[in-house]
């Protein structure tokens, strides 16, 4: 297998650089997230790659929290579309994990398939590069194998890498993409046999199955009153999400011109489910609370087949009021939806 | 703590047993030992989970607004800083002193389950083995300034030396230094509105930041309409912050906001005090910026 020393990251990453915009984990100041390496700055950003993951998931990457559509003009009556903002700059993201990557797989599924193509999504993603860092050494609040991702070896990277230990990080071309990429920094490669590291058992687990056949019989249950009672309903949990995608499209104008953009938007926000009549669907906070947890666990399982969930942890570890997604499957599961 | 977190119990079941209330609110433990969070005791079977301990660092008060149009009788379990918010709820006539049962618990300073959570998680290089909330280290007011029973030794405040040492060096940076200061601090927000959300002074039904018609706020999450946002949460507190801190604690890009609470606070006190927010209750009784005065300052305008 080929094999990097961490050594020479840095020239790696610059190497990359040259071509693309790399975005790395780095702790920056009081944050953590994915930067662009174009902004790095020694003196105050570290590196991540040897710590579990970033707080700001990469989801940003290929959905930005704010986004240009497409700018206009008026003049008189008539309003000509002058400008459409496509972002197809050949990007990188260097050191994601598995959990982070799956949910990229699901932006995919919602992007691309079922009828629509979001074309500014397409172009982001169909120039993004996933070079992921495999994980044995699963955290605290980790429980992704529980939600169907295999942390050491994720379907769909580009380029896995694996912390060998001994300043060495083990690298492995998985599609052509990453072959290219591969190329790139051949001459600090070096092929030789390594042993790969044994993956830690999980201190989180969390039995999924049968989840979202049984919330069907589980809209109108007592628990959702008490279980959304310590949640604030504010939006910590969705925009530190490395799944969740809604989004809201909006307009912004200065005089005679302007330009339309998309914004994520939070199933936890009252004006998310506003209606233009004054008419709330969602009035209260325990349905709003509701409705993010069936969006997860039920909704989206019906519509693509999996859980809207990756099991990496976030959303307990943000949470300003306790509220773990963990505990609510089991809660699920313990539920007696006869008397419910 | 245990002492407190039973006499808590003894007194909840009591009021249960008495029929005196239809909810508790105080805390209960999570999933690692250093998590406690808001627990909600609907009835005396509930009352076993109820824990008091250092961990115990919401602010409670919060909580009532979900509340406010009902007729519950809540018992409620509040710290220094947290029975200054009931003040504040009853001077806007959030809520009525009927309808609660207050215990008070002079608060010795909490550990932040956030901070340990964030040690904990592996996101973070910058770990603090020191659980202690920054924020009680500006406490000025530990024991309750509104109880029905009072539970616990009177705490000194832990604030140490100047107060508003902070806002003074802000204040002595020259305008350009402030607003590069502020547009890196607030350019990193993400507009989840976690510090609203957990705010007791935001007692708005309907806040302005929700409001769609006009739409006073952009949606973008960039500097300008983030300062935007920060700059209206701000001042909607003037008069009425009162330092629980919890705005700053929960921030998941821990942007400093009782800095702008502060300032606030400071200019409150100077033109219009000497005033805090909440520390008194009186029914009846106005605070500066609810009420007019002809010879009000205004000379900051």
């Amino acid at each position: 297998m080929k094999v990097i020393k961490k050594a020479k990251l840095e020239k790696v990453l610059e190497i990359l650089a040259k071509e693309h915009d790399v975005y790395v984990p780095m702790q920056r100041g009081a944050q953590t997230g994915f930067f662009s390496f174009k902004t790095y700055n020694e003196d105050f950003d570290d590196i991540m790659l040897d710590t579990l993951n970033v707080y700001q998931p990469p989801k940003s990457i290929v959905f930005p929290q704010t986004e240009k559509m497409y700018g206009f003009k008026s003049e008189g009556q008539k309003i000509n579309i002058d400008k459409v903002y496509e972002e197809s700059e050949p990007k990188i993201i260097f050191g994601l994990r598995s959990c982070d990557l799956k949910a990229i797989d699901y932006l995919d599924e919602l992007f691309f398939t079922k009828s629509y193509e979001d074309e500014f999504y397409r172009k982001r993603r169909d120039n993004t590069i996933m070079i992921v860092n495999a994980c044995y050494n699963p955290g605290s609040s980790c429980f992704c194998d529980s939600m169907g991702v295999s942390p050491n070896e994720p379907k769909n990277a580009d380029v896995l890498i694996h912390d060998i230990g001994e300043g060495d990080f083990a690298w492995e071309a998985k599609t052509d993409k990453g072959e290219a990429v591969t190329e790139l920094i051949k001459d600090l490669l070096e092929e030789r046999e390594v042993t790969l590291p044994t993956l830690k058992p999980f201190k989180r687990q969390v039995a999924y199955e049968g989840v979202a056949e049984k919330l069907k019989d589980m809209f109108d249950h007592p628990m959702w009153k008490d279980l959304s009672y310590p949640c604030h309903n504010c939006g910590i949990c969705t925009y530190m999400c490395p799944t969740c995608y809604c989004f809201d499209i909006q307009v912004k104008t200065t005089g005679e011109e302007g330009y339309r953009f998309r914004c994520w938007d939070s199933c936890m926000y009252r004006e998310y489910s506003q209606m233009a009549g004054g008419h709330n669907p969602r009035e209260l906070d325990a349905e709003r609370f509701r409705n993010r947890f069936l969006h997860k666990l039920q909704f989206f399982p019906e519509r693509y087949g999996e859980p809207l969930c990756t099991g990496c942890g976030r959303c307990i570890v943000v949470c300003p009021a306790g509220v773990s997604i963990v505990k609510i499957i089991e809660k699920v599961k313990e539920a007696d939806i006869n008397n419910g | 703590m245990i002492e407190i977190t039973n006499q808590i119990k003894d007194i909840a079941r009591k009021l249960f047993e008495e029929k005196k209330i239809d909810m508790f609110l105080a805390w209960e433990k999570s999933e690692f030992d250093f998590q406690s969070r808001p627990f909600y005791a609907q009835s005396i079977e509930d009352v076993e989970n109820i824990v008091f301990d250092e961990f115990s660092i919401h602010n409670l008060s919060n909580a009532l607004l979900r509340f406010r149009d009902g007729k519950e009788r809540i018992g409620i379990v509040v710290k220094g800083c947290d029975s200054r918010g009931i003040v504040r709820l009853l001077e806007d006539h959030q809520f009525t002193r009927d309808r609660l049962y207050i215990v008070g618990v002079s608060c010795p300073g909490m550990k932040d389950p956030l901070k340990a959570l964030r040690n904990e998680s592996g996101f973070e290089k910058n770990t603090d083995a020191d659980l202690s909330a920054a924020k009680c280290n500006d406490c000025i007011q530990p024991n309750p300034v509104i109880y029905d029973v009072l539970l616990g030794e009177e705490q000194a405040p832990r604030m140490q030396g100047e107060r508003f040492k902070r806002v003074k060096e802000i204040e002595a940076m020259t305008p350009d230094e402030r607003y590069a200061f502020f547009e890196d601090k607030l350019s990193t927000c993400i507009r989840c509105y976690a510090c609203r959300q957990a705010c007791v002074a935001c007692n708005c039904r309907t806040c302005i930041f929700d409001e769609s018609r006009p739409q006073w706020v952009g949606r973008e999450a960039n500097t300008s309409d983030n300062m935007m946002y920060h700059i209206i949460r701000a001042s909607h507190m003037t008069g009425r912050c009162i330092e629980c801190g919890e705005c700053e604690r929960v921030c998941p890009v821990n942007i400093p906001l009782m800095l702008l609470n502060q300032k606030l606070i400071k200019d409150v006190d100077s033109f219009f005090g000497p005033f805090d927010a909440g520390l008194k209750y009186e029914e009846g009784a106005k605070p500066p910026l609810s009420q007019y005065r002809e010879n009000d300052p205004d000379d900051f305008l």
